[in-house]
């Protein structure tokens, strides 16, 4: 099983080798959210507030409004990891069809390899990709703090080693679970179209039920209750609780990294039924 | 002791979406060692039949068993005894040559080091080797055939599926890719069963043939054997030009079966060319018709072919009933959102 899963995802990092082009444009679209959109709309409800508010007033506000962050860019730059850690793991499955496509994966299936190390390879590829982009967020905008003109995240809790396990371990979940639904979907799937058309279904409320992107104290209250049982909400709750301290959270972090734990399970359970049932020997 | 059979299939059924038989109870041996033809025309269940064999198909009825193991019990392990050459490419454009051999070696379980020294031995037996670090995309189809072979033998299969192999080669392609599997099973014993849409192929590669048709067999034996069931040979006679008619005067010697002309020229079908061949000329020249050529062969595959199927062998068709299936069973499953 081994130098199966060892040999297949030889193939998938040479294949991601092959092709800068795909890794330039990966590194390119956190680039200009963080460059443009972030800067952009880096907006300030403390300078809305006459007379000045108090000291005390500014931490109830950035509570409120950006869940202790200390502004919009460095509340938004926690939510861009996660919202990276699902857009990049969107193609996984349209390369599984591809693979169909072009011949590739009728070869792999032609082995004995077992269908654990075809779909463990893909995985691994694939949650690679998004795992390290979420860390190049991280790094850019922590780097852009340090460039003048420019807004950059900023850490006003001391992160730790505990802190920084549980930032890593939130990273991997998420993309763990949404590379596992996306090739999932790419092997159950056998039309390009329709593998874009279900996860774009599936993309798009699930980015936008979460507090990702828009200021929390700005959001519905429906939308609030919504977004708490979100797993991108959970991931990037840990994020936010770990770098900014837990004045705005109920839990701390562990507990949602647990409810992260409990949605990965679940989804990796139903995809492991499916995908055993697609690849096993005899169709 | 009884040898056992390279390839077994006993009333082999596969029936797509409950109605459409593609396949409809093949029954066939293959011994070791031999070089086995499966023809048919488009849609006559070929492919299906050789997904069924190589564990990539279960079927509806019947059982195959691959040198000794059943498929529907052991597909692993079946797998691992077989080599399949795919009609299509399926080597990794995107990879080199050596890379997509290791790769597949390591989907066997090979070692990496172990798998390096057999891609490098492949390489250079398949004459590639020069092309070893090019990526499989800037291969010729040539070459592209070569390393499908090297691929599918990489873990030293004792059977080896072919499925339309050398289907878009140039004769020169078609003629190396033959050659590398005459070597291999004269140094390797190798079994081969292969599918092709080439009968000179057929003809001149395969010891034995069957002939597929609406999913079921409707002949086999050796070439030699199939032609001799067509019951004789075919003499061609030419008569100079404003001859009279001379069917008449051939259909009453002995041994023709039939007599077809057009424009003065006569094909005879009949028992036995050599001897027929000095009683027609003498025939012919006593009725007044010099005869200008004369050319005996025997029946060729495309005859048998379109004797045992009712249709030339290289009729173009539009899909089929089983296309048709096949299609509409993808599409389907692909809306319940399973495979």
């Amino acid at each position: 099983m081994l130098r199966e899963l060892g040999a297949l995802t030889r193939r998938e990092f040479l294949k991601l080798a092959r092709n800068p082009q795909a890794i330039f444009t990966s590194l390119l679209f956190p680039l200009l959210y963080l460059l443009l959109f972030g800067q952009g709309f880096n907006i300030n409800p403390v300078a809305q507030v006459h007379p000045p508010p108090s000291p005390s007033e500014v931490a109830a506000l950035l509570v409120f409004y950006f869940r202790g962050a200390p502004n919009y860019y460095s509340y938004f730059v926690a939510g861009m990891v996660g919202f990276v850690a699902v857009t990049a793991t969107l193609f996984i499955g349209a390369n599984v069809i591809f693979d169909k496509l072009f011949g590739v994966f009728k070869r792999t299936r032609g082995t004995p390899a077992p269908s654990a190390a075809v779909f463990g390879s893909r995985l691994i590829a694939g949650s690679a990709q998004p795992i390290a982009l979420s860390f190049f967020v991280l790094g850019l905008a922590l780097l852009f703090g340090h460039v003048s003109g420019l807004s950059g995240l900023d850490v006003t809790s001391s992160v730790g080693l505990i802190g920084g396990g549980e930032v890593v371990a939130a990273i991997v979940l998420l993309s763990l679970m949404f590379a596992t639904l996306f090739l999932t979907f790419g092997i159950l799937l056998d039309v390009p179209q329709t593998y874009f058309a279900a996860v774009n279904l599936l993309n798009l409320p699930v980015l936008l039920t979460s507090d990702a992107l828009y200021p929390w104290g700005t959001m519905p209250t429906w939308l609030q209750n919504v977004s708490q049982y979100n797993p991108v909400s959970l991931a990037v709750n840990v994020l936010r609780e770990t770098l900014f301290g837990g004045a705005a959270y109920p839990y701390p972090a562990g507990i949602y990294l647990f409810g992260l734990l409990a949605w990965t399970t679940v989804l990796v359970g139903i995809a492991i039924a499916l995908v055993r049932r697609a690849l096993r020997p005899l169709t | 002791m009884q040898t056992v059979q390279a390839i077994h299939a006993e009333n082999l059924v596969k029936v797509y979406n409950g109605k459409v038989r593609a396949v409809d109870g093949v029954s066939f041996d293959v011994r070791p060692g031999e070089v086995f033809g499966f023809l048919g025309p488009n849609g006559a269940g070929k492919t299906t039949t050789v997904s069924m064999l190589s564990a990539g198909l279960r079927p509806t009825e019947g059982r195959a068993v691959i040198d000794g193991l059943e498929v529907n019990v052991d597909p692993e392990a079946v797998k691992r005894r077989i080599g399949v050459i795919f009609q299509e490419a399926t080597a990794d454009g995107d990879l080199t040559g050596r890379e997509n051999i290791e790769v597949a070696a390591g989907c066997y379980g090979i070692s990496a080091a172990e798998g390096r020294r057999r891609a490098t031995a492949l390489m250079e037996q398949m004459q590639i080797t020069e092309a070893a670090d090019r990526l499989a995309k800037t291969y010729s189809g040539g070459m592209r055939r070569r390393l499908e072979l090297a691929v599918g033998l990489v873990h030293r299969p004792k059977i080896l599926f072919l499925d339309e192999p050398t289907l878009g080669l140039d004769p020169q392609g078609r003629a190396g890719f033959w050659g590398f599997i005459q070597k291999l099973r004269s140094e390797e014993g190798l079994t081969v069963f292969v599918t092709t849409h080439y009968l000179d192929e057929a003809d001149t590669m395969c010891n034995r043939i069957a002939i597929i048709d609406h999913g079921k067999i409707v002949a086999t034996g050796s070439p030699g054997e199939l032609k001799d069931k067509l019951g004789g040979d075919i003499v061609t006679l030419k008569t100079a030009p404003g001859a009279p008619d001379m069917t008449g005067v051939l259909r009453p010697l002995a041994g023709v079966y039939s007599v077809q002309s057009q424009d003065g020229t006569y094909r005879v079908k009949c028992r036995s060319g050599e001897p027929f061949v000095p009683l027609a000329v003498e025939a012919c020249t006593r009725a007044g018709a010099g005869v200008t050529g004369v050319t005996v062969k025997r029946p060729s595959l495309d005859e048998v072919f379109l004797e045992f199927t009712g249709r030339e062998f290289r009729e173009e068709e539009g899909p089929t009933a089983t296309d048709r299936a096949v299609l509409m069973q993808s599409v389907q499953s692909g809306l319940r959102g399973r495979r």
